[in-house]
């Protein structure tokens, strides 16, 4: 079947508007799924990663208090008051017991670097018992002791820095400082310090952290780095962090977060230090996985688009294919032919069309039956009608010759041309039927001889021969006297010399064939065809001929209407060797 | 088939779908770029102790190699001296056919040859700290050695003033050595119009820089000596501890050995001039990812050097380029 991809067509309409619509429906469905899909895993990962920095916030507040105790029960050391109480330093052994005991706290743990006590004057008592106290160092302008003084008592957590204390030490540490208190004067001792080293909180930072490209970094109260994974790139504005922004996203209550280009920043605030300790997020690792997911997505929609596709065509195809067929069955009415579509798989609303069309053909067939009958019943009547009419020249001239005759006291050939006549108009009218024995029809055509035989005395002579076997097979009544009545009119009276008929019949072939042959004028090639022409086309088509092409039509019609198509007359003829007319009829018995 | 057409509309919407989806959403990945083969990293040295100037260089390339997400392969010799062992490392790079070569040169002519072999390959190569005798690379990320020897030439020149001893000694460390070339022009260049008596070579070894040191502190004219690397700011400093002369003689060095900044704190060296090889790491390899990625690169890339004295050096934003984390 020829497919034509007109948009007219109801099949590539059907198709286009589903394609159309199913596309936008998809394309709307995955953009709105994938912005969802995205937002919820990117929201899903802020919280996440939220969660581990206020673990985070937690675990150094836990780290920074654990160690805070130690300062107060250091601080609270009954030996050490005592010690300080008493100015023990003039005593260097009672010293040298105190610093063991510093040293104590610091080998019980790893993570503190050292341990000091400084008294107001800036002498410093080490913990470490090797190590000499840098003489370049001015400990009162540090702020670990500046601060540890204005806090009273409490600890004071410094930010991270370099502590060059001890001399030739160069060690990255997070101070905790107090004022040592008397417990029985209140007086101020002096200040405590523990050095924590800073590598626990680094890697403690380094650890909580999401992502490939997640990092996080401590801002102190002050808005300066306490801890910062690419401190030389942020130094060096390698790299900018919205320090300003954090800091005033803290005084504000707009929440804890914000996005700055494809980084997502979480701040969280540890009450223990003052610090801030921001998360950075970085959006491409949140969708690391989101190629796939888009082409999972994308190769859904594939898919879907394919198979809704495929069912779209096959519903499309599925209406008009019948459809098609119906048209197909309808298109050979245009050429006359009435088919009966049948039983045909398809919807109900097809199957009903094509019921009524059936019933519709149907009609028409019946119809058009009837109409055929109907045409030939008349035809037939035309031509009975013209059959019966006796051409009244001849009556007259017969009638003529007759009164002739009988005033020249003629009355012997009055008599048998008066016979013959009467036996003519016997047959002729025969009761009304239309068909008769050739033995009837032969006497007919005998009775017309004569009567022609009289009139055109010695102008031709005939000879009647047909088999007698065929005497009693039907024929149309007429059939050879306007064939006998051309050869005389048109052959012989044309030519000079004495004519001569022969009707001759016989059978063969189950058809009778009985031929009239004249040795008259003939007809040229042209006449002949014209003739042939005349004869074959029905006479509505071709009202204007002859008399006696009409009488030729007229057996040759009739022959054919009661006998069938392969039955009727044939001519041939050529210039001064006469004519020969051919009747076809079939070998058939009388039917009752 | 008579529903070809149907099938070959369906599939060209369905591939417009997904292309219009990967380019609707493509634009919120960040392409990272893409190498089939890490990048070779040739650093001077390889087996320095924790923190020195190549450690720092390493932690700076792991940086950029993590935010650009590149994969990287650092190697060198063992010391800086093993010229030949580096070029054999640099011919063994590149028979690996690396998207990318980083190079510390240790010899400003020898790595050459090596450097056209690469570049024959079709092998970029972008060298750090020290260059080349050569155009092929396309990028040098070091510091400017010019610009860091005007700063501890104009240190001295402003230390000097009011000094009675006018005389100036310089100590670098080897003759051929581009570093030691710029530094010393620098200097030269900043100390324009002083009493400059003559520079002596240490050939990068301490003891060597200290005889030398003893034999010019004999010299009672001698108000400063500028020391252009770390073995010869220590070589330098440990004479003029000994000799007790850090109030008559200026020393300015370069560099931030841990021994260094202890004489600075003591004022024994006045001031130091230091690098920032975190940042040359980085940017070595940050400017390896653009020019992998087409994006436009510079031939030099000044990876900056800063003045330190007693009085910054324990400023919160030197802090961490002096002593860096996890000490």
């Amino acid at each position: 079947m020829k497919i034509n991809f007109v948009p007219g067509t109801l099949e590539a309409r059907i198709y286009t508007i589903f394609t159309i619509m199913v596309f936008a429906a998809i394309f709307i469905m995955q953009m709105v799924f994938f912005r969802f899909t995205m937002d919820t895993v990117r929201s899903s990962t802020l919280e996440n990663n939220h969660t581990l920095l206020r673990q985070l916030v937690v675990q150094i507040d836990s780290y920074i208090s654990s160690v805070e105790r130690i300062t107060r029960s250091i601080s609270g050391d009954r030996d050490i008051q005592n010690f300080l109480e008493n100015d023990g330093f003039v005593d260097p052994g009672e010293t040298e017991q105190i610093r063991k005991s510093l040293n104590n706290y610091i080998k019980a743990r790893e993570d503190i670097s050292d341990i000091l006590i400084v008294y107001h004057d800036g002498t410093v008592l080490s913990g470490e018992l090797e190590a000499e106290v840098n003489p370049w160092v001015s400990v009162l302008d540090m702020d670990w002791f500046r601060g540890a003084l204005e806090r009273n008592g409490q600890t004071y957590v410094s930010s991270s820095y370099v502590q060059n204390i001890m001399a030739g030490r160069y060690t990255w540490v997070v101070s905790l400082s107090r004022e040592i208190i008397s417990e029985w004067t209140g007086e101020s001792l002096g200040v405590l310090l523990v050095d924590l080293k800073f590598n626990r909180i680094e890697e403690l930072c380094r650890s909580l952290v999401v992502g490939a490209k997640g990092y996080d970094f401590i801002l102190d109260r002050d808005g300066n780095y306490v801890f910062h994974p690419t401190q030389q790139l942020v130094y060096s504005n390698l790299r900018t962090e919205p320090v300003g922004e954090i800091l005033a996203l803290l005084g504000s209550h707009q929440g804890r977060a914000f996005k700055e280009g494809d980084r997502y920043f979480m701040v969280e605030t540890s009450g223990l230090t003052d610090w801030h300790i921001v998360g950075v997020s970085h959006d491409s690792d949140m969708i690391t996985d989101w190629k796939y997911v888009q082409i999972t997505y994308g190769f859904i929609g594939l898919i879907l688009f394919l198979v809704v596709g495929l069912a779209t065509n096959r519903i499309s195809s599925g209406i008009t294919k019948p459809m098609h067929r119906l048209q197909d069955i309808m298109k050979t009415v245009e050429k006359g032919e009435f088919h009966l579509v049948g039983e045909i798989k398809a919807t109900e609303e097809i199957r009903e069309l094509a019921r009524d069309y059936d019933i519709m053909v149907g009609r028409i067939r019946e119809l058009v039956a009837a109409n055929t009958r109907e045409q030939e019943l008349k035809r037939k009547s035309d031509l009975k009608a013209l059959q019966a009419q006796i051409n009244p020249h001849f009556l007259y001239n017969t009638l003529d010759s007759i009164i002739w005759m009988g005033e020249m006291g003629q009355n012997r050939e009055v008599v048998k041309m008066t016979s013959a006549l009467s036996k003519l108009f016997r047959i002729s009218i025969s009761k009304g039927q239309e068909i008769i024995t050739i033995r009837d029809e032969v006497a007919h055509v005998q009775s017309y001889l004569t009567i022609q035989g009289m009139r055109y005395q010695d102008k031709f002579t005939y000879l009647i021969d047909i088999d007698p076997e065929l005497h009693d097979y039907p024929i149309l009544k007429i059939t050879l006297q306007p064939l006998v009545e051309n050869a005389i009119y048109h052959g012989i009276k044309e030519s000079e010399g004495k004519g001569f008929i022969h009707i001759s019949g016989y059978a063969r072939d189950e058809n009778i064939i009985i031929t009239v042959k004249d040795n008259g004028a003939g007809m040229t090639p042209m006449e002949l065809e014209d003739l042939i022409s005349g004869i074959e086309t029905a006479p509505e088509n071709r009202p204007k001929l002859s008399r006696q092409g009409m009488g030729l039509r007229n057996v040759h019609q009739r022959i054919r209407l009661y006998f069938g198509p392969q039955y009727g007359l044939s001519c041939e003829s050529s210039l001064s060797s006469g004519t020969i007319m051919t009747i076809r009829l079939p070998l058939k018995e009388w039917e009752a | 088939m008579k529903n070809w057409y149907l099938l070959l509309i369906s599939l060209m919407a369905a591939l417009a779908l997904f292309l219009i989806l990967s380019l609707f959403y493509g634009r919120n990945t960040q392409k990272s770029l893409e190498l089939d083969s890490p990048i070779r990293i040739i650093l001077k040295s390889l087996d320095g102790e924790p923190m020195d100037f190549w450690d720092v260089v390493n932690r700076g390339i792991d940086e950029a190699a993590r935010e650009f997400g590149v994969q990287v392969v650092v190697t060198g010799p063992r010391f800086e001296k093993e010229i030949n062992d580096q070029i054999d490392i640099i011919n063994r790079a590149i028979e690996l056919s690396p998207p990318m070569l980083i190079v510390a040169a240790t010899d400003f002519k020898k790595l050459v040859e090596p450097i056209k072999r690469a570049n024959k390959l079709d092998i970029p190569v972008i060298t750090v700290d020290s260059g080349v005798d050569s155009d092929i690379p396309v990028s040098f990320i070091a510091t400017d050695n010019i610009e860091a020897g005007k700063k501890a030439g104009e240190e001295m020149k402003r230390l000097m003033e009011g000094n009675p001893r006018k005389e100036l000694a310089i100590v670098s460390h080897i003759r051929e050595t581009a570093t030691a070339i710029d530094r010393e022009a620098g200097v030269r260049a900043a100390l324009e119009g002083m009493n400059i008596i003559g520079t002596w070579f240490c050939d990068v070894e301490q003891e060597k820089a200290y005889k030398i040191s003893l034999e010019l502190l004999k010299n009672e004219n001698l108000g400063g000596i500028v020391a252009l690397n770390e073995v010869s700011t220590l070589g330098v400093t440990k004479a003029i501890e000994e000799l007790g002369l850090s109030d008559k003689v200026i020393a300015v060095g370069f560099d931030n050995a841990i021994q260094e900044l202890s004489y600075l704190e003591s004022g024994i060296l006045k001031a130091t001039v230091v690098q920032r090889p975190y940042n040359m790491g980085y940017l070595a390899v940050k400017t390896a990812v653009q020019y992998l990625s087409g994006e436009s690169t510079t031939p030099f890339v000044d990876t900056g050097s800063i003045l330190i004295t007693r009085d910054n050096m324990f400023r919160r934003e030197y802090q961490e380029l002096l002593f860096p984390f996890g000490q």
